[in-house]
Parts: C-alpha cells; sequence; structure tokens
C-alpha cells in the first residue's frame, strides 16, 4: 500500500527512485515563469523583478505553509502558537528593514511628512470593523486572502471559490465605499509612532519590537497552559548510501519536507524589505480590488469615483498602475506559479474537491467578508498586517487586535457548522 | 501487519481545522479505547497540525506519503 515515505525511511535506501512527473511539471513551471519574467522586463525591468520576487514569496507561502488564519484561529481552538510565532518573526525582522528605509526617505519624522508607499493607514472604525468582519471571514473560509490564493495553485478548489468571494465582496466595497469614507475613514488619522512626541525611529523600532516580543511570549505561554506538546514524530534516519541520496538529502528540507515558520517569516520578511526597496511593501488585494471593479464594469454597473484613495497608500486601487502588467499584477498574480512550483516539486499537487457541499458555502461567504473587509482596511493579513506592523503605524496593531476578535468569533461559528 | 483491522478516519477533501477536529473528536469519542488508528489527508498542513493533539491525547504518529498529495497519519497509543 505504502509507497515512497515521507520520513526518510525508505525500504530500499540504494534504490535510485525515479524523479516524478510533478518533478518535471515543477520544473516546466520553473522555465515558463523565466520565460515571463524576461518578456515583462522588455517593458519593465522594475515589474519583472517584481514578478520574480513574487514567485519566490508563493514559493515561501507555499513551503512553509504560512497560514496567517490557522495562526490566529489554533490560538483559540487549540491553544496552539506554531504560525502566529513564525509571523511575529518575520514582522520583527521586517520592522529593522522598514525603518532603515524609511529612515532613508524622511530623515526627520518629527517634519510632517510620511514616508511614500509604506503601510500607514488611518485608524478609526474602519480598521475595527474591517479587522473584526476578516477575522470571522478567514476563518469561516478556512484561510486569509494570500492564503487562498497559494491554495488555488495548490489545486483546492474551495480556494478559487473563496478568491471569488473576495473579489465580489471588493465590489460591494467599491459601491459602498464613499459612504465609509464620509462616515468615518475621511476623518481618521494617520499614526505613525516615529513622528510621536519625540520618538523618532529608535523608539518607534523599540516600542515595536517590544510590542512584538510581548505577543511571542503570550503566545508561548497560552501554548504551555494547554500543554501542547510538539511533536516528535517517527523518523528512521537512513545513511546516504549513494549519490541519488545524497543529492536528494540536500534537495528534500527545500523541495519535499515543508519548511519550519519560522523559517518562513524570516524569508516573508526579507522579501517584504527586498519589495519595499524596490517599490513598495507586500500587498495582494490591491489587483483583487482592480478584478472586481473590472468585473462591475463589465455588467454594466456605473463604477464610482472613490472619494479620497488619492490621499491613502496600502492596498488601494492604483490608477497610475491599472495595467495588466503593473506592480499590483506582478505581485499577486506572480505568486500563483511560485507557489505551484513547491506544490509540484514536493509532489503535493492535487485537485481537491470539498466532499462536502457546505464548505462551498464556508468559502464563497468567508471570502466575500473577507474582501468587504480588506476593502474597508485597505489591505489583508499581508498589506494591512504584515506590511503595516513593520512600517510603525499604529493601524497594523489595531487591525491585528481587530482579527483576533473575529478569529476568535469565527471559532465559535466552524465549531457549530462541524 | 494487518492493515485491514486498523480503524480508518478518511479526512480527505477537509481543510484546516476539520482534519485536526475531526481526529480530536475521533480519539475523544468513536475511537476511544482503539488502540492504532488511520488518517488519511490530502491536506499538508494537516501533518504538523494533528501530530500535536494525537500525541497531547497520549499517541505516537508515523506519517508514510501515500501518493501525489495523500498521507497516511498512524496514531498509535504508547
Amino acid at each position: 500500500m505504502t509507497t515512497d515515505s515521507l520520513s526518510l525511511d525508505n525500504e530500499k535506501p540504494n534504490a535510485l527512485r525515479p524523479v516524478s512527473g510533478q518533478t518535471y511539471a515543477g520544473l516546466t513551471v520553473v522555465a515558463l515563469t523565466l520565460l515571463a519574467a524576461l518578456f515583462i522586463s522588455r517593458s519593465n525591468g522594475e515589474v519583472a523583478a517584481i514578478w520574480v520576487l513574487a514567485n519566490v514569496f508563493g514559493l515561501t507561502l507555499q513551503r512553509a505553509r504560512f497560514c496567517f488564519a490557522s495562526a490566529f484561529r489554533d490560538l483559540f481552538l487549540f491553544g496552539s502558537g506554531h504560525n502566529m510565532k513564525g509571523i511575529l518573526i518575520g514582522m520583527g525582522i521586517a520592522t529593522i528593514g522598514f525603518a532603515a528605509i524609511m529612515n532613508w526617505i524622511i530623515p526627520n519624522p518629527g517634519a510632517g511628512f510620511l514616508p511614500a508607499e509604506a503601510h500607514i493607514l488611518p485608524v478609526g472604525l474602519s480598521v475595527v470593523v474591517g479587522g473584526v468582519l476578516f477575522g470571522v471571514g478567514m476563518v469561516i473560509a478556512g484561510g486569509c486572502v494570500s492564503g487562498s490564493l497559494y491554495r488555488m495553485a495548490e489545486g483546492y478548489v474551495a480556494s478559487w471559490v473563496a478568491i471569488l468571494g473576495v473579489i465580489i465582496g471588493l465590489g460591494a466595497l467599491t459601491l459602498t465605499w464613499n459612504w465609509w469614507w464620509g462616515f468615518t475613514i475621511s476623518t481618521e488619522p494617520k499614526v505613525w509612532f516615529p513622528s510621536i512626541g519625540g520618538l523618532g525611529y529608535t523608539g518607534a523600532i523599540a516600542i515595536t519590537l517590544l510590542g512584538l516580543v510581548a505577543i511571542y511570549l503570550l503566545v508561548t505561554f497560552m501554548e504551555f497552559k494547554n500543554g501542547l506538546f510538539m511533536p516528535h514524530i517517527n523518523k528512521k534516519i537512513v545513511p546516504a548510501m549513494n549519490f541519488d541520496d545524497r543529492v536528494r538529502s540536500t534537495l528534500d528540507p527545500i523541495f519535499k519536507r515543508g519548511w519550519p515558520v519560522a523559517i518562513g517569516g524570516v524569508v516573508l520578511g526579507i522579501l517584504g524589505i527586498v519589495m519595499y526597496t524596490i517599490h513598495m511593501p507586500l500587498g495582494v488585494t490591491g489587483e483583487l480590488m482592480r478584478a472586481s471593479q473590472l468585473g462591475l464594469g463589465w455588467m454594466g454597473v456605473d463604477v464610482p469615483v472613490l472619494d479620497g484613495l488619492s490621499t491613502l497608500g496600502g492596498c488601494t486601487g492604483r490608477s497610475g498602475e491599472s495595467g495588466l502588467l503593473g506592480h499590483t499584477f506582478a505581485i499577486t498574480v506572480g505568486l500563483l506559479p511560485g507557489a505551484l512550483i513547491g506544490a509540484l516539486f514536493a509532489g503535493e499537487f492535487k485537485l481537491r474537491l470539498p466532499t462536502q457541499k457546505r464548505r462551498y458555502i464556508q468559502s464563497i461567504g468567508g471570502g466575500v467578508m473577507m474582501g468587504y473587509a480588506s476593502g474597508l482596511a485597505i489591505g489583508c493579513t499581508i498589506g494591512a498586517f504584515f506590511s503595516a506592523v513593520p512600517s510603525l503605524s499604529l493601524s497594523g496593531w489595531v487591525f491585528g487586535l481587530a482579527m483576533a476578535a473575529g478569529a476568535f468569533t469565527g471559532t465559535q461559528v466552524i465549531k457549530r457548522i462541524g | 501487519m494487518a492493515d485491514e483491522q486498523i480503524p480508518v478516519l478518511d479526512v480527505r477533501g477537509e481543510i484546516c481545522p476539520y482534519p485536526m477536529l475531526k481526529t480530536n473528536e475521533a480519539l475523544e469519542g468513536d475511537h476511544k479505547d482503539v488502540v492504532t488508528l488511520d488518517v488519511l489527508t490530502d491536506h499538508p498542513p494537516a501533518l504538523s497540525t494533528v501530530p500535536p493533539q494525537a500525541m497531547k491525547r497520549g499517541y505516537e504518529v508515523e506519517i508514510d506519503e501515500l501518493g501525489a498529495g495523500e498521507w497516511r497519519m498512524r496514531l498509535t497509543k504508547i
């Protein structure tokens, strides 16, 4: 029954194992995505670089099984902080790099200017409502926006449904944005720690890192209280007997077995810094916003002129980059081949259909909630949280806390759905 | 080892948190008294979320890959 083993206990260590069809498919996708990069570079080198980085972004999300939904949900459901710790480590690393970049753009943070492209978003009712709604939605859908995107590439049909839901939700937000703008967002302040009361960069970095460490300790305490064992899975270690085994023992930890989530966090943190160096921090909902507005246009719905967008950064639809090969396109679509490559090399690609019909309803419903919420909060777990906290912005913390409250609520809901 | 005598919990097609929830339910309910339980999954994250929960309940875990994107987690009471 068992063919190959995940845990290295191959029965015939000396036998040459065949290269699987998925590996060849993976190599083909590598060639195709590099060709695409080459093609893009002929018109815009910067976008081509972002495309390749987005490939690495998708690969990292897939390999580390990076999951914001599980990070928040499992704290409440099982007292497990496994994923949350990886996220905290990633944000800690990104904080140092982001601060260095912002210090270079705005040497004097008290002068009243905010660094361009940093994800410093308005703080107020919109972020709280958006965060809670997003938290509920991602738990019900079984993945946040970035999680659903990379799972689309792994063959999860439910994730396609969830992303469709996100686009519908962003469409609904587009039609109601001007009401929200007048009601609350236009008067919400952007709170940037370095500009407050002489904190400067040093103080802001200290506050942010202390906050991250405090939450890391809190998460560890929650794990301890729940008596969670760290897994010790049976692994029969077989010595590398021949060249084939030696090659595999080097490649398997990268391409076959999942990465430790802390490594994923470190790579994502560094990627965020590189991305910001090139243009702007990581964010994936801007392109989905564009897709939803295109969809509204096709259906003959007038897309209103959205108030105030030019004064906001983050994951807003960017009028200047509306082309097919714009920056937001490169990031959001570029992560798909990256995740596909990761899944294929690991032999994990599979078309997965939910066995229960109600999972489709959960995906579309949770997706719509996430879409509306990410429009309102101007970003998702990536743009409004993972890129906002390192931007030394208060909004990232408020969004994160609101998501935790939403995830707790969502956990109660899925316990009842079963 | 007679595979057919080992009860199987098939959670293929389910994504997080259901593989974990259903395994926990099985270990505390229907399969409370079994010594060994095979859990089938096609959701890779379940490979790192189910084992800690099973170990907490006194089981050891062995993972085998069955084919493309499918795994069997054999939980055995220690």
